[in-house]
């Protein structure tokens, strides 16, 4: 059994590194990072803390309330709720990504084959 | 909406649970029904849970209020995989961040899945397919349920938050009290969730019409894919 550094084939056409899809996907992603690095910029210089609204609404739920405190079911410190959530969005986006093109790679032609 | 554990009276919780469950059960059934009859729904739904899960976790922040929040993406899974479905994988979604991020709490879930899995999905896709019925355009009908999606959300988690907590303050006045604390930030989101939702339905629809018949189809008799006229 031998396995193969190329799997299509020394003649067929090897896959483009920018394509049609990387580019779409990169520049939404680029254009996305820069509304938040601007809007995150403009909150700074205006001394604005950025606080999650589901925090603001939860302390102003507690502060009517007659007692309690309101805590998450677990609170991480530090770093490790970004290492929590770029592990999430890692493998949410594998997934995701498999299912669409799963889903939606290819277009059903007439004659039953499948358009890349 | 992510109502963090120690807010609510225990009754509170127990009666969110049990409103959810009315949901959440019949959703478990419109699955096993939905599997059996397309084949495509599995990955639909696992697609649709992850997706729900990423974008209720994504704190966008917008500069006018000075604060973050984040859409919610139920709007566009109760188009997908049906409003009872969306309510089961919001459930799963609210208990793997309320465990994982700390966003939310385990007594709050019924009241979370309430707002977000419910009322918002529900919502977004009673919009849908009343504009629908009318011959709405894809994109536009796409779009409006996940605005209403979105602010109804918001609005159900504000007067769960009132009905608990109003004490002697008239239940209205401490509703819009807590939906003011949302709203400002909210209104903006709302609007790039019906831009996201109206985008992706319409990729979905231009790609592969034939997978979403239950989505497209305005009269079963007539068989017509309205995707084609949007």
């Amino acid at each position: 059994m031998s396995t193969r550094a190329n799997p299509l084939g020394s003649g067929s056409q090897s896959p483009r590194f920018f394509d049609g899809f990387t580019k779409i996907m990169l520049t939404t992603m680029i254009v996305l990072e820069l509304a938040i690095f601007a809007s995150a910029s403009y909150m700074s210089r205006h001394k604005l803390t950025g606080a999650g609204t589901d925090d603001i609404v939860n302390n102003l739920a507690t502060a009517t309330k007659v007692n309690g405190e309101h805590h998450p079911f677990v609170q991480l410190p530090g770093d490790s709720e970004l290492s929590a959530f770029s592990v999430a969005n890692f493998f949410a986006g594998l997934i995701v990504g498999y299912n669409w093109v799963k889903l939606f790679g290819s277009k059903p032609q007439p004659d039953g084959k499948k358009e890349d | 909406m992510h109502i963090e554990d120690g807010i609510l009276s225990a009754e509170a919780c127990a009666g969110w649970y049990a409103a959810t469950a009315a949901f959440v059960i019949p959703g478990i059934y419109e699955i096993k029904h939905r599997i059996r009859e397309n084949l495509s729904y599995k990955p639909f739904l696992a697609m649709t849970g992850v997706a729900v899960f990423v974008i209720s976790a994504m704190h966008l922040p917008v500069p006018v209020t000075g604060s973050c929040s984040h859409p919610c993406g139920t709007a566009l899974a109760a188009i997908i995989v049906g409003p009872f479905a969306t309510a089961v994988i919001s459930t799963i979604v609210l208990f793997f961040q309320a465990v994982f991020f700390g966003h939310g709490g385990i007594t709050t879930i019924g009241a979370n899945t309430f707002s977000m899995g419910i009322c918002g999905g529900l919502s977004g896709w009673l919009f849908w397919k009343a504009l629908r019925s009318v011959s709405c355009p894809v994109w536009l009908a796409a779009g409006v349920a996940g605005f209403v999606g979105d602010l109804v959300t918001y609005l159900t988690a504000a007067f769960e938050l009132a009905l608990s907590l109003h004490g002697q303050v008239p239940l209205m006045k401490q509703w819009m009290i807590f939906f003011m604390g949302y709203a400002p930030t909210q209104l903006p989101l709302a609007i790039g969730e019906a831009i996201f939702t109206a985008a992706v339905l319409l990729a979905m629809v231009n790609r592969r019409p034939d997978l979403l018949p239950q989505v497209l189809v305005r009269k079963p008799a007539s068989q017509v894919l309205v995707g084609k006229e949007a």
